[in-house]
């Protein structure tokens, strides 16, 4: 192997922006000091779960990871795409955390993608599948992808810290690039929608949540639907918990989305298994919703053309747009949505044109793409 | 620091992209050998300050190894029985008045 050019990066921040777009880019990157002044050092079982998921769906790039894991070398190969691939996500992260970066590979593959995710489908760090399947493969309709084969199966749910669900991705290609937005119009609200989780609990603790989120919602809107997903027996999972995801939808089309998961905590973070006797208690059926439609509520007053969760992954489909200029409008620019955009600056060489808008307190971003072209499919 | 984001009106740029930011992306791109030992012997051999210094830095900018959640989650609840609040966000519903809402847009 001759010289490679690797481009240096330190830490495990952003581990998985990083990753997506050097493997987008075809930048070999090199992580270092991972973790490497804490008590417990390396990468963390999600993270190497995501490089083995990478390798899956991309052919001949090479992972090399030193003993200690502070140390990360890759270097990225063609996204080839696949059938039936099956993907274990273990049980440190929820299903969220992989489909965020998955998709973005999934449309940049040879062929399309089908598989199926195994673990945490609803958890409180990362979106949950609901989100998903409501929220954000809406969004990619924006930037010309075609809608054939773009979906989201829940077959099982799992919530932590067992586990136990089951769903099946499935991603087109595009047939050669996206497509630019010009995407400011956020609408008025016009209906409310939400789905709502309930494993291996109560089937009533569903009606107790959507009973609280509607009372918040009835002094600004009527259209309140809110449906009801309750899971027993294998299709539960094998932890119990509950939640609420919700989306708000406006004239203009677009979707806000909050979503609020309870469950018991991970064995490692509390010492719950010793002592059984006295369980930690969940935040009530009641608070859940009430918190869920709060948030909502806070992230329609932002008044952005996607919610807060969602700005990195808009950015990222910006950026990765043909040649054509891109604007959109969002709220608050969020801590992520910042760090994205210096990845993309890093990795694609585009910078964004940032510009508040002071009558409506959101911002304008304006950016010309990348020319992120569909090369694995050419080369087929 | 995302509400520090939405009441400085001029320098969103800077905020971004800003000179104190570019040093604390530490993306230098370099050759590197395959051998790659000279990286690693200079490694070896720093002086014991220097090293601290150098993660002082890291660490007032950011912690790099902060963990990666896309979620948006440290809002802090507002109660929406306020009828203040209500009123700031009417005419983001269809319900609530569309001359103005026009307007904001």
């Amino acid at each position: 192997m001759g010289k490679t050019s690797y481009v240096r990066l330190k830490g495990s921040r952003q581990f998985r922006q990083r990753l997506l777009l050097a493997t987008l880019s075809s930048t070999p990157i090199l992580v270092e000091d991972i973790r490497s002044d804490d008590t417990s050092p390396g990468l963390r079982p999600h993270e190497v779960s995501l490089l083995r998921l990478i390798e899956k769906v991309s052919d001949d790039c090479t992972v090399e990871i030193n003993e200690t894991g502070t140390k990360l070398r890759y270097k990225p190969g063609v996204l080839t795409g696949g059938k039936y691939l099956v993907h274990d996500c273990g049980l440190t992260r929820s299903i969220g955390y992989f489909l965020e970066p998955l998709i973005l590979l999934g449309l940049f593959g040879k062929k399309p993608l089908s598989i199926r995710l195994k673990g945490i489908t609803n958890d409180s760090k990362d979106p949950s599948v609901d989100t998903f399947r409501t929220t954000t493969l809406h969004m990619l309709k924006r930037f010309g992808v075609p809608l054939e084969g773009l979906e989201l199966k829940i077959e099982s749910r799992g919530a932590p810290p067992l586990g136990g669900g089951e769903v099946v991705l499935g991603v087109p290609i595009v047939p050669n690039s996206l497509t630019a937005a010009h995407w400011v119009d956020e609408g008025m609200v016009k209906s409310i929608r939400g789905v709502t989780f309930s494993t291996r609990v109560s089937p009533q603790i569903a009606n107790r949540m959507i009973y609280a989120a509607r009372g918040v919602f009835n002094r600004f809107i009527p259209d309140v639907h809110i449906f009801t997903d309750h899971r027993s027996g294998p299709a539960g999972g094998r932890s119990p918990g509950y939640g609420l995801s919700l989306v708000a939808e406006t004239t203009s089309g677009c979707l806000i989305s909050t979503d609020v998961a309870v469950s018991y905590p991970k064995a490692d973070e509390t010492d719950v298994m010793e002592d059984s006797e006295e369980k930690p208690e969940m935040l009530p059926p009641e608070d859940v919703g009430v918190q869920a439609a709060s948030m909502l509520l806070g992230e329609i007053e932002q008044g952005g053309v996607v919610d807060s969760t969602h700005q990195g992954l808009l950015f990222i489909l910006c950026a990765l747009c043909p040649p054509d200029v891109s604007k959109v409008r969002v709220g608050k620019l969020t801590p992520y949505g910042i760090e994205t955009l210096r990845n993309i600056r890093d990795f694609l060489g585009v910078k964004f044109v940032i510009k508040p808008d002071p009558t409506t307190n959101t911002v304008i971003l304006n950016c010309v793409g990348c020319g992120m072209k569909n090369l694995s499919r050419k080369i087929a | 620091l995302a509400k520090t984001v939405s009441r400085q009106n001029g320098n969103l740029m800077q905020l971004v992209y800003g000179p104190s930011v570019i040093a604390s992306t530490t993306t230098s791109q370099e050759a590197h050998d395959s051998s790659e030992s000279d990286d690693s012997d200079e490694d070896f051999f720093m002086p014991k300050g220097e090293r601290t210094k150098q993660l002082n830095e890291n660490l007032d900018v950011d912690n790099i190894d902060m963990e990666d959640i896309s979620k948006f989650n440290n809002i802090q609840l507002k109660d929406w029985s306020d009828e203040d609040l209500v009123k700031s966000i009417r005419d983001r519903f269809v319900t609530g008045d569309w001359s103005r809402a026009a307007q904001r847009g």
